[in-house]
């Protein structure tokens, strides 16, 4: 942890070490991942020179065996057919849900659903294995990190994830889990069509107003971007994050097995009439009429057929075009460029609609199942200090408003959809008994008037509340979003100063300790090593910090702190100078953290003067 | 030393003024967040970071007030002269009160009718009439001294048309649906 080293924007302190960083498009057909290799970002291939993993996981386990091998990818996908009881596919769609969630999807799934002790669903397989979404999920990311890794002949030092930008809180926590548990470094969760924004932004240094139509197998994403000199800055993003691809296979599934008279509890069959739908509308794509032979149903379908089929979806897609733009206060002949992202965009019905809607040529220059994973991972070698000369930012918002539950059932929102993030907001409640000593604190996130049309991410109490009269409490509720859209809550009683807070951890997913222990059951630790191992990298930590705090007190402690504030520091600093001589890691923890405490509101000042620098020395250019 | 938090408007290296010119303040957002931001600190350490997030959310939330003419004429009354507007609303004017009551049943009307031209001209006459009501604003606070009571009005009469055009909002997304 290096402390009070606030280094210039963008300026990497070593400057001739290029680190491994790669970007990851998690997504629910297709995966992939990409990286900068000689300043150029693209996406790597396996050995057979294939780009996308299908984010397929087989499963296997020999019988009377405990071992259990993983199979990834596209020998995953071959094995669905065969036996898909043992196949997990379009495991996103489950992220961060509940098995209540899942009625509108079980149907055509192969597996069984349960629910698992953490609220989770959980997948059963046919050998007797479950496994929850946030599982299956990191098995595929570490197979990408694999590849990296041996392409790249060494660790990976960060990632960056993209989830779709209509993922709420659960969703987006459950992905940081996975990467978690896949012992990957989040640099940030990045939205998908930001990325993508990126990847065109910086290929072909376009500016002005973009739309981000982002039609994946599972999701679907519009963002509306402002593009000017290296910053992207979202202005409004919209979608459906249980939309996509997969919903015109599943209608067009419904019609054959109509067609076929399955029986409505065939799992088996409409897993078969699923394949084979992705089979015709892959085919229309580029035909007219398609033969089709299905169980004891055979004829032809054109492509005007499926195009009614599927219609209605991709109309309910330009409806939230449409609302995205009245949030962005864009309208629609100010739209500069539509960008296509995503595999689903390939439907010739789509890319018409979309033209028709927005009245301009859709771009599809850069391929729209590569463009996600290339514009994370320029992001990511940027987060990781590799690139030292840029102005690119990303100003991304949050998706959907968060709020709190109040009398009556009702939601009020704390922050509005479509605000910049990293954000706090507060408000203030009372309490409403006289002689309350505890209120209960529920958060949600969404658009509607009623709790139970929003989602409810978190539910905690503040407690110890001196007894008053009713509404003389003061109970101020903070919200603060971070930059990868997660979500922080305060509460605290501000005339007796008792405090609650909570980092929100979805209803459906993995505690810290739960992960903690997945983590721990994955690798094997040498106890003796540990110990000394610990102790060495404390005492590096605290020479670390020793140099940093000093250099900074020379370069403006004078300027910034009053001579109590710097002797403080100083003396905290020979403390831990001292205590570092010694073999205790716990004092010398301890000792760290005192300096830092003491040297908190100098970092501060540090900070606000660095940043008051950026309105200097600019003035002369606006004029 | 910079020990007093800055205020909103010298975040921005403004004066206190309720006269902001936009272009130049989201120019200035941009060019203080370059600096500020949490992607700008990536490679610092968990004090850096936090502090990073920090600065950007009270960047973010100085945009927020200085953009919107209510919360700015509000910040610049607490800051100048220390007096909270964002309670406490007690208008005597019936005329105003009146015309309120009109306007809100107009709105119950269109949007019972579902009638998406209807609200559009609705809306359009609401957004001229804020928009005489910020100058009318303006004009006040260009005087000296400031009549403290006219400004509170007025800023409460801005922040009913707000809410109004809100409102509008609401009811064309349910129309929409």
């Amino acid at each position: 942890m290096a402390l009070l080293q606030i280094s210039e924007p963008g300026q990497s302190t070593e400057p001739h070490q290029h680190k491994l960083a790669a970007g990851i498009d998690l997504g629910t057909t297709n995966s992939l991942i990409a990286t900068v290799r000689s300043g150029k970002a693209e996406t790597l291939a396996d050995a057979n020179g294939k780009h996308t993993v299908p984010s397929v996981v087989h499963y296997v386990k020999q019988d009377g065996s405990d071992e259990l091998e993983i199979v990834v990818g596209h020998k995953a996908k071959e094995q669905q057919a065969i036996e898909p009881g043992n196949v997990i596919s379009s495991i996103k769609r489950l992220m961060g849900r509940g098995l209540a969630d899942m009625d509108k999807i079980k149907e055509f799934s192969a597996n069984k659903l349960v629910e698992s002790e953490s609220g989770m669903p959980g997948v059963v397989l046919d050998n007797g294995i479950e496994k929850n979404p946030v599982e299956v999920s990191s098995d595929i990311l570490r197979t990408l990190a694999d590849r990296a890794e041996e392409t790249l002949g060494g660790e990976l030092g960060g990632v960056v994830i993209t989830v779709p930008a209509y993922f709420d809180e659960a969703q987006r926590q459950a992905t940081k889990d996975s990467a978690q548990l896949a012992g990957l470094k989040v640099l940030r969760l990045l939205n998908e069509p930001t990325a993508a924004a990126v990847a065109y932004g910086l290929d072909t240094g376009s500016e002005g107003i973009h739309a981000i139509y982002d039609l994946g197998g599972g999701t679907f994403d519009i963002s509306i971007l402002r593009l000017q000199k290296g910053v992207f800055e979202v202005l409004a993003t919209g979608g459906d994050s249980a939309l996509g691809g997969d919903d015109f296979d599943r209608a067009i599934a419904q019609y054959l097995v109509e067609q076929a008279k399955v029986e409505s509890d065939d799992r088996r069959a409409h897993q078969l009439a699923m394949i084979k739908a992705r089979d015709i509308k892959e085919a229309l794509t580029d035909t007219d009429t398609v033969d089709v032979n299905f169980l004891d149903w055979s004829g032809q379908m054109s492509r005007d057929q499926i195009e009614e089929i599927i219609a209605p979806i991709v109309d309910k897609t330009l409806l939230s075009c449409r609302r995205t733009l009245k949030d962005a206060g864009v309208k629609v002949d100010e739209v500069d460029k539509v960008v296509m992202v995503g595999g689903s965009t390939r439907v010739p019905l789509v890319r018409e609609k979309v033209e028709k809607h927005f009245k301009v040529p859709p771009l599809t220059d850069i391929d729209p199942d590569k463009v996600v994973a290339i514009g994370a991972a320029i992001q990511a070698n940027v987060l990781i200090g590799n690139k030292s000369d840029d102005d690119m930012l990303l100003l991304d918002v949050i998706p959907l408003s968060l709020g709190v539950e109040t009398m009556g059932g009702l939601a009020e929102k704390i922050i509005p959809r479509n605000t910049p993030i990293p954000i706090a907001k507060a408000q203030e409640f009372t309490t409403f008994k006289d002689g309350q000593t505890a209120m209960a604190i529920h958060v949600v996130q969404g658009e509607r008037e009623l709790v139970e049309d929003c989602r409810s991410l978190a539910r905690f109490e503040l407690r110890g509340i001196p007894p008053m009269v009713a509404g003389a409490a003061r109970i101020k509720v903070t919200y603060q979003v971070d930059a990868d859209g997660l979500l922080q809550v305060l509460a605290e009683e501000t005339t007796s100063g008792v405090k609650a807070d909570i980092t929100v951890k979805p209803s459906y997913g993995l505690s810290d300790d739960q992960i903690t222990n997945m983590l721990q059951s994955s690798f094997s630790h040498a106890e003796g090593d540990m110990g000394a191992r610990m102790l060495r990298e404390q005492k590096v930590e605290a020479a670390r910090v020793i140099e940093a705090v000093t250099a900074a007190l020379s370069e403006n402690g004078k300027e910034l702190l009053s001579e109590d504030e710097y002797a403080a520091i100083q003396s905290s600093l020979e403390q831990l100078n001292q205590t570092s001589q010694g073999e205790s890691i716990e004092a010398i923890e301890n000792a760290i953290e005192v300096v830092e405490k003491n040297s908190n509101e100098f970092a501060s000042r540090r900070m606000d003067a660095s940043i008051a620098k950026a309105l200097v020395g600019h003035e002369v250019d606006d004029i | 030393m910079a020990n007093t938090q800055q205020n909103y408007f010298e975040l921005f290296g403004l004066e206190p003024n309720f006269f902001v010119d936009q272009k130049d303040l989201s120019s200035k957002l941009k060019r203080l967040l370059q600096s500020a931001h949490p992607d700008r600190h990536a490679q610092g350490g968990s004090q850096q970071q936090m502090l990073a997030m920090q600065k950007t959310t009270r960047l973010n939330d100085a945009f927020a007030v200085l953009k919107n003419p209510v919360k700015r004429a509000q910040y610049l009354l607490q800051v100048e002269k220390d007096l909270d507007t964002t309670k406490d609303h007690t208008v005597n004017d019936p005329e105003f009160l009146m015309q309120q009551l009109e306007l809100r049943e107009e709105l119950d009307t269109i949007s019972r009718q579902k009638d998406a031209s209807e609200l559009m001209g609705f809306a359009e006459k609401i957004e001229q009439m804020s928009e005489q009501q910020e100058a009318e604003l303006g004009d006040l606070f260009q005087q000296n001294p400031w009549d403290l009571d006219a400004l509170k009005v007025s800023i409460y009469k801005l922040q009913f048309l707000h809410k109004t055009l809100h409102d509008i909002e609401l009811a064309e997304d349910k129309i929409l649906d």
